[in-house]
């Protein structure tokens, strides 16, 4: 029986984000938050081997109380169990301390197997967490897995495919491993009634740092990061180009390509 | 009466002083696109001048040349149309309400919004939206014009729930054939005052006078919503589940259904394969996609245990739940893209728009795909299975062009027969245009199709708008 | 920690035997300058054996020193060997920051030793800047979707750790400098290695797909509809050109990831870009904003888009693109 772990993020659906003209801020008021795109593709590589291998699929987050909706979207899709780690200590992570809190919990729900994490995330799009979660977990790691062939549960290893830049690799990793995962071959599954039933009255395990034995409050949240974010700015845009308005769409199009003879 | 005169030069100059250089085209200025619309397979005709108008006035004095000259008019939206409703089949301008594309004001108190009619019909929708509000007509295609859509009186997904276009339409400004000016309707929702001369521009595909500007009314944006897909063995299992779904009382939004091999096709155009082919380990060979709105969770799951309960009893292989952004957006996405797909796998296309009495349309699929069979011709159909209106469309493959006219004349023909048998209508949404005219004429019987005729002359005595359409024939 | 004592900047080679990936250079050039201004060394970090050649190369970008380390464990790339043997370089040399590749090789262990040692790591930073007032790199990146810029830093800890995607800076060597050469061995016992590779089956080469070194780009963004992309395959083909698009695009599932133009995909530099219906968000630009000339074309005057071009034209995308044909057949 594999002990399989999925670590997903709530994220604004930063497509819908806009600034605010007059004071440059982001204006995230009625931004629907989501699952990142990409932890539904890990989750549903994580169901199939489940059910393909035998096991439990716990999904973890961290993150507000209202990122148990992206976990319970998790268990309607296959999860069985779902953890949430939220507490305003938590708050400002980069990605070393979101791991260092991440696996300081999930090791107190047993060993995991598999560990299956989107690529990147919608918003801060580091692409860093996998790498790290792997470290902390002392887990081998694949990275951009696009299909896992098989798991050898007595051999202690598991083979899988992954999309490099100029083909696509096999590999074989020792157990414990954790995958980032590809969209090629895992869309998500549209859950049916029963099981999205489920998963809006299932139980969510909700800890704080407290609740956590042995966190070391010097690594998690603002303190716990050793990459700050300084100051922000509107992307500096220059002048205008020059605006091409004959009248018809025809005109211009012959004076663009009058502008971009040397060009071409 | 067909003795149109040609645009002369002079006439064109006197357009070109109406519009302004940079909005009149003649000759060989004017593009390609303006001879067809998105069927062309009913024809090309260019016109001989089009004239991008932005005001009323504009149209005002338009007619009022066009009408003294006789030069036949015909007005276009985005020409998303299917039945050549906006082609110049006897030449003349074509006047173009693509620049007339400013949402004016919304009046929040009574729920309207003010709208020129070349405004896209998504662009409405989506401003609506960030307003709070929601426009109900939901056509498949969102980059259609409201003009176009009132003209035509489109339908969509959501009428089985908010009906059509009528329905919202509460007032309208309209340019007559000589070029008189005149508001129809008040921005008020109940009207016993005479005869509804608003109701008669609806649907009236510019044959009657030029709409310039709508008041529509708008509803709060639902506060939740969920769709469901109902997976079944093949197309007629699904279709028989449609009035037991009516009957759970569950005021769905819409009620769509499709087919397997179309939504296979759209999987692999798009990339997009969000539609699941197995379900439960059996092959789905179509689906009925349902929308609930409600006010709370709590109101939608209540309803998602019925709509559970009867797809039990009528057989579906599950219910899946579409509840989360990501796939409400991948399913919809989907849904969308089966024209673009049908378009894109074959060299020609003709379509059948009927509208069914709902315990009928399996019967009607049935003899339809038996019948194109029989005549050889290639038939993929998608529709709104809550209101009986069918999309079909036929094929050429590889069929040559003449030989494809011929079966689906023999096809239609029948189809539309056995349509009018079954107490149907001929076009839920797309209309007549000239394409459909002869089978509107067998469906609604002479005497109907007389008064039609008599009302387009109270309108437009010269017979200059829109020429050859609906009702008249030149 | 104390910051002064760390010292030097770090890029780590990244080859197959023969060649230098062409980011491992890029960054050298880039680093030479940042060293330069916090006056401390360039030092590149490469594992295993150079062909006389490429090592030339390599010191043409001006590197100050040449670490060359050998042991075992390197034979094919695996994160056990290459986090580890960052983590006993760094605790040994105390570099300030190490800059890796953001190739995928890069972007797996980088991190993974930034978490051992631990110290801060940052990816697909667009701009390097060093503040003489804190000592720090400020690594500037696009956030949100492109619609912030964000500076990140790593105040406290050391290295700086950042990988970088190719393409980001430009590979403009500025002349050898004296160089040194350390010799290191640091072996990695192969049992410990827990990856092993099969098999490896080379994609198809498809040149559609290469738009890298493409002359002439026609990129689609969102509004892009679906039917009309053969529209925009032909304009680029008639203008010996390719085909290539915003994130957005990949994401609905349109066009593949390869021909994502922006700092998430491909960075382009043809000589002439042509966008349709693209809105101009940082991310994206910053993939593009070096071609030789940019005209965009967009239905929204307000667009950024505009803002970076050389040409604009306010107007539908399909029907310019429709004009623009009709020009080019004629």
């Amino acid at each position: 029986m594999l002990n399989i772990l999925v670590c997903v993020k709530q994220v604004p659906d930063v497509n819908l984000v806009k600034i605010d003209p007059v004071t440059g801020s982001l204006i995230r008021k009625g931004v629907p938050a989501i699952l990142n795109p990409l932890d539904a593709n890990a989750l549903e590589a994580a169901v199939q081997t489940k059910e393909q291998y035998g096991g439990t699929v716990t999904c973890i987050t961290m993150g507000p109380d209202q990122a148990a909706e992206a976990l319970r979207e998790c268990l309607a899709a296959g999860a069985d169990k779902a953890i949430l780690l939220s507490d305003r200590a938590f708050a400002n992570a980069d990605t070393l301390a979101t791991s260092y809190v991440i696996t300081s919990a999930a090791k107190l729900f047993g060993s995991f197997d598999l560990i299956f994490c989107g690529k990147e995330s919608l918003d801060g799009a580091t692409g860093q967490m996998g790498s790290q979660l792997a470290e902390r977990f002392d887990a081998s790691q694949l990275s951009s897995m696009s299909l896992l062939l098989a798991v050898d549960e007595a051999g202690k290893t598991v083979t899988a495919e992954r999309e490099l830049e100029k083909g696509v690799e096999t590999a074989e990793a020792k157990l414990p491993c954790l995958f980032t995962v590809e969209k090629t071959n895992y869309r998500p599954r549209i859950p049916n009634l029963k099981s999205w039933k489920a998963s809006r009255t299932a139980e969510i395990t909700t800890l704080n740092s407290l609740s956590i034995p042995g966190l070391d409050p010097a690594q998690i949240g603002d303190p716990g990061s050793p990459t700050k974010v300084p100051r922000t700015y509107p992307p500096v845009v220059g002048e205008s180009g020059h605006m091409i308005d004959e009248g018809s769409t025809e005109k211009n199009v012959d004076t663009l390509f009058e502008l971009i003879a040397d060009v071409l | 009466m067909p003795d149109y005169n040609k645009l002369t030069p002079a006439l064109a100059e006197k357009l070109r002083a109406i519009v302004g250089e940079r909005r009149f085209f003649c000759g060989d200025a004017v593009k390609e696109d303006y001879s067809h619309d998105e069927m062309p397979i009913y024809g090309r005709t260019m016109p001989e001048a089009v004239c991008q108008v932005e005001t009323t006035e504009e149209v005002s004095e338009i007619m009022k040349l066009c009408s003294a000259e006789r030069i036949p008019v015909t007005v276009r939206g985005a020409g998303t149309g299917l039945v050549g409703g906006c082609v110049p089949i006897h030449g003349g301008i074509v006047v173009t309400t693509e620049k007339m594309n400013k949402i004016l004001s919304y009046d929040m108190k009574n729920l309207v919004v003010h709208t020129q009619p070349g405004v896209l019909l998504c662009d409405l929708a989506a401003d609506a939206l960030a307003h709070g509000l929601m426009y109900p007509p939901d056509p498949g295609e969102k980059t259609a014009t409201v003009g176009g859509n009132v003209s035509t009186n489109a339908g969509g997904m959501r009428a089985v729930k908010y009906g059509v276009t009528r329905d919202y339409v509460l007032a309208m400004t309209v340019v007559l054939p000589d070029g008189r000016i005149m508001k129809l309707g008040k921005t008020v929702c109940k009207t016993s005052s005479g005869y509804s001369l608003l109701h008669l521009m609806i649907g009236s595909e510019g044959t009657l006078g030029i709409i310039t500007e709508l008041t529509l009314k708008l509803v709060p944006k639902p506060i939740m919503d969920v769709s469901l897909i109902l997976p079944f063995a093949n197309i007629a299992d699904a279709i028989a589940s449609v009035p037991s779904i009516k009957l759970a009382n569950l005021d769905p939004q819409s009620i769509e259904f499709m087919e397997r091999d179309i939504v296979d096709s759209s999987a692999a155009f798009t990339g997009n394969g969000v539609f699941p082919t197995v379900v439960n380990g059996k092959e789905a060979g179509a689906y009925i996609l349902v929308t609930l709105v409600g006010d709370s969770e709590a109101q939608l799951t209540e309803k998602m245990d019925r709509l559970g309960a009867v797809a039990e009893q009528v057989g579906a292989y599950d219910v899946l739940v579409v509840w989360t952004d990501n796939l409400k957006k991948d399913v919809w996405a989907a849904r969308s893209a089966f024209l673009t797909v049908i378009e894109a796998e074959t060299k020609l296309l003709d379509e059948m728009d009927v509208v069914v009495p709902v315990d009928r349309i399996a019967e009607f699929l049935v003899y339809t795909h038996d019948e194109a069979e029989k005549q050889g011709v290639y038939v993929r159909s998608f529709g709104h299975a809550g209101d009986g209106n069918l999309h079909i469309y036929c094929c050429s493959n590889d069929l040559e062009e003449d030989e494809f006219k011929r079966r689906v004349k023999r096809l239609m023909d029948a189809c539309y027969a056995k349509c009018t048998e079954f107490e149907g209508q001929v076009s839920g949404e797309h209309s007549i245009g000239h394409a459909k005219k002869e089978y509107l004429r067998e469906s609604v019987g002479e005497t109907a199709y007389g008064l039609m005729g008599a009302i387009k002359d109270v309108f437009d005595p010269g017979h200059i708008l829109n020429p050859g359409k609906v009702c008249h024939t030149v | 920690m104390n910051k002064n004592d760390y010292r030097d900047m770090w890029v780590f080679i990244e080859h197959d035997g023969e060649t230098i990936q062409p980011v491992s250079l890029e960054l050298c050039c880039e680093i030479r300058k940042i060293a330069d201004a916090a006056g401390e060394k360039l030092v590149a970090v490469v594992v295993g054996t150079l062909p006389e050649s490429e090592t030339e190369k390599l010191m043409e970008t001006g590197v100050d020193v040449i670490l060359r380390v050998s042991g075992t464990g390197y034979g094919y790339f695996n994160v056990d060997a290459y986090a580890n043997l960052f983590t006993v370089l760094c605790r040994k040399y105390l570099p300030t920051a190490v800059f890796v590749g953001g190739t995928i090789n890069g972007r797996d262990f980088a991190p993974r030793f930034a978490c051992r040692l631990p110290t801060g790591c940052t990816s697909d930073a667009t701009e390097l800047v060093w503040d003489p007032k804190t000592t720090d790199i400020e690594f500037i990146e696009p956030a949100v979707g492109g619609k912030m810029m964000a500076v990140i830093t790593v105040p406290v800890m050391r290295p700086q750790v950042g990988t970088i995607r190719p393409g980001t800076f430009k590979y403009v060597p500025t002349g050898k400098r004296p160089c040194s050469v350390i010799e290191e061995t640091v072996d990695f016992p192969e049992a410990e290695i827990r990856t092993r590779v099969l098999d490896f089956k080379a994609d198809d080469f498809d040149e559609s797909l290469n738009i890298a070194d493409a002359d002439v780009i026609v990129c689609v963004g969102n509004a892009v509809k679906v039917d009309s992309l053969p529209k925009y395959r032909e304009l680029a083909a008639l203008l010996g050109g390719k085909l290539g698009c915003t994130r957005p695009v990949f994401d609905r599932g349109v066009l593949p990831f390869k021909l994502v133009i922006g700092q998430s995909g491909v960075v382009v530099k043809p000589k002439l870009y042509l966008s349709f219906g693209v809105s101009g968000a940082v991310n994206h630009v910053t993939g593009m904003q070096d071609s030789g000339c940019i005209v965009a074309v967009n239905k929204d005057p307000d667009a950024a888009i505009f803002k970076y071009c050389d040409y604009g034209i306010v107007g539908d995308m399909d029907e310019v693109c429709e004009q623009m044909l009709r020009h080019l057949r004629r």
